[in-house]
């Protein structure tokens, strides 16, 4: 009996030892030179076609912004906006945010060439955009450039980005809606607001007008939520909203979806 | 010689250690199959669904969105860096590098226990082999014996390999048997990528290549015997030199939790890649995580375990058979 066991405890235990042994040297003299792709792409997309009229996809991409700093609920105007989405609609909400927190416009058109982005971007009913506030800001460093010419280069250079970042999306899909949300000037309540408040105004109305040559593209406008009592919706950081803003800016959002929707 | 391992074998069955560490194995992977089946529940509740690429995608904006913190250390940006390129080399080859499935679990339960739980199982049957002898004050019984005392000793070096071999065994089946019950028994086939190279910044991928699922896990649970083995003679040679069975747990138990700190610290330490503590995550190297020192590579690892693993054999053959026994 106790002899049975010894020996059966003995054999696992080669047998183990010498596949172990087996491992270690694949570990060490296994070598190969090939990579290939895994295809059943074409496959698992059809099947996700198929589930998608119930679902309304959301795409978000851009900043801070989008991402939700400042938010003590980790939510931002994305997450606030699938909130109240799912009280007014019946249709299942699916939020993927690709925000990365500082991205200026021309990171987000690096961000825009992953395949895997691309096709979620295709497969988005809804895409939700913000980006700009790190070109113009630079997290708070334009403000020792305060001049316009400055600003106008700085400008120039940002609209040529935001064209290539609205064809594209145009291009991987027609049919979503794009909502592009607006700058705000967080520095409304600090010296020389006229200055800035003059730049941002300048900067949403051109790239307002960039939008227009897209169809069901939106420039979502945020300057006037946060023109009076600045400091009530700005997080103690004075550059994001706080949950309050992001509210006001989730809630603004919202109503042009559902008038979009009933319009359909 | 036979006869001598079979001794030794009887004596380990005896002490019904190696149930308890079985029973550990098993309670173990069981609390880690539940806690893994809570986690992928709140994620299909959070993301509404569980189609990998989403959740891969998210995780590099995620880590993308850590990277621009301001107060996260040099090194760990690194490594986080090192992450995203690779998730983003999986994401592009449209490969699910943990597609859920019992194979892949026992890869990351290995890939876990490399550093520490193996090591501590390894220290429980190894610790007492020789110290106990003396102890008990059987040394005398066995020494008495017309056998050479180089092969006792050897005798216990084989039934530590075969111990250390069984733990793996039983790891790697209650493993696969338990996770499989929730998450399917299936996935040896799936392919995943190795032969990344991390070295400081950048992932260079140009060495990268698949292999079946099946046989990742059989390098990884390869390395995880040579760790075994190496922390085996470790503690073996202590246990001839100590000859108490506490001192023997408390000197390895130090060193190796020191390693697993350490591990997270030593980034400017250079000459601390010669511990053999530091080395002991050799898995990372298959799945091309970034090294706790700049300039490790498996072939260095394995070297340097090489060189504890041989010179603590030398050490304790020379002691335990010139030793006096009193």
């Amino acid at each position: 009996m106790n002899k049975k066991i010894i020996l059966i405890f003995t054999s696992i235990s080669i047998l183990s030892a010498f596949i172990c042994f087996l491992g270690l040297f694949w570990a060490v003299f296994d070598k190969h030179d090939t990579i290939q792709s895994n295809k059943r792409v074409d496959h698992v997309n059809s099947e996700e076609k198929k589930n998608s009229s119930n679902t309304v996809h959301i795409v978000a991409l851009g900043d801070s912004l989008t991402r939700g700093i400042g938010d003590d609920k980790g939510k931002g105007y994305v997450g606030d906006l699938k909130d109240m989405l799912i009280k007014k609609s019946k249709k299942k909400i699916q939020v993927t945010n690709h925000a990365i927190g500082g991205q200026t416009s021309s990171e987000l058109l690096k961000q825009l060439k992953q395949p895997e982005v691309r096709r979620q971007l295709r497969q988005a009913d809804i895409i939700l955009i913000s980006t700009g506030a790190n070109d113009l800001f630079q997290g708070g460093a334009a403000l020792d450039h305060l001049n316009m010419s400055y600003f106008n280069s700085i400008e120039k250079r940002y609209l040529v980005n935001a064209k290539h970042v609205y064809s594209t999306l145009r291009s991987l899909n027609s049919h979503a809606t794009v909502f592009h949300i607006g700058l705000y000037n967080p520095f409304i309540d600090l010296e020389q607001s006229k200055l800035t408040s003059k730049m941002v105004s300048k900067w949403n109305v051109d790239n307002a007008n960039l939008t227009r040559d897209y169809k069901k593209m939106i420039y979502v406008p945020t300057f006037d939520l946060f023109q009076l009592n600045v400091n009530d919706y700005l997080y103690s950081d004075k550059f994001h909203p706080n949950t309050k803003g992001y509210q006001l800016i989730a809630e603004r959002v919202v109503s042009l979806i559902v008038f979009h929707e009933e319009g359909k | 010689m036979i006869n001598l391992i079979y001794n030794e074998q009887l004596k380990l069955l005896r002490k019904k250690r190696l149930y308890v560490i079985m029973v550990m194995i098993f309670i173990l992977v069981s609390l880690f199959t539940y806690a893994q089946y809570k986690q992928t529940n709140e994620l299909i509740e959070k993301m509404g669904h569980v189609n990998w690429r989403v959740q891969l995608q998210q995780k590099i904006v995620d880590t993308q969105n850590r990277l621009n913190s301001t107060n996260i250390p040099n090194d760990f940006k690194q490594t986080l860096k090192i992450q995203v390129s690779q998730q983003q080399y999986y994401l592009d080859h449209n490969i699910d590098p943990a597609a859920p499935g019992a194979p892949t679990f026992m890869r990351i339960f290995i890939e876990n226990a490399i550093s520490l739980l193996l090591p501590l199982l390894v220290l429980v049957i190894a610790s007492d082999l020789v110290s106990s002898e003396y102890s008990n004050g059987t040394i005398k019984l066995l020494l008495t014996r017309p056998v050479k005392r180089w092969k006792i000793l050897m005798s216990k070096y084989f039934a530590l390999l075969l111990s250390i071999s069984l733990i793996l065994f039983c790891m790697a089946l209650f493993s696969y048997l338990i996770s499989g019950l929730i998450f399917g028994y299936n996935g040896w086939s799936l392919p995943m990528i190795t032969g990344f190279k991390a070295d400081g910044n950048t992932l260079n991928t140009t060495g990268a290549y698949t292999i079946p699922l099946w046989k990742y896990v059989v390098i990884e649970y390869g390395l995880a015997w040579f760790v075994g083995v190496v922390v085996g003679a470790l503690t073996l040679l202590l246990s001839v030199l100590i000859r108490s069975t506490a001192a023997v747990m408390g000197i390895m138990l130090a060193s190796l939790i020191a390693g697993a700190i350490l591990v997270n610290m030593v980034s400017s330490w250079h000459s601390a890649k010669y511990l053999f503590m530091l080395n002991l995550q050799l898995t990372h190297y298959i799945h091309g995580t970034n090294p706790p020192i700049t300039g490790m590579t498996l072939g260095f690892s394995l070297i340097v375990l090489l060189i504890w693993l041989v010179i603590s054999i030398i050490f304790s053959f020379a002691i335990f058979t010139k030793q006096d026994v009193y």
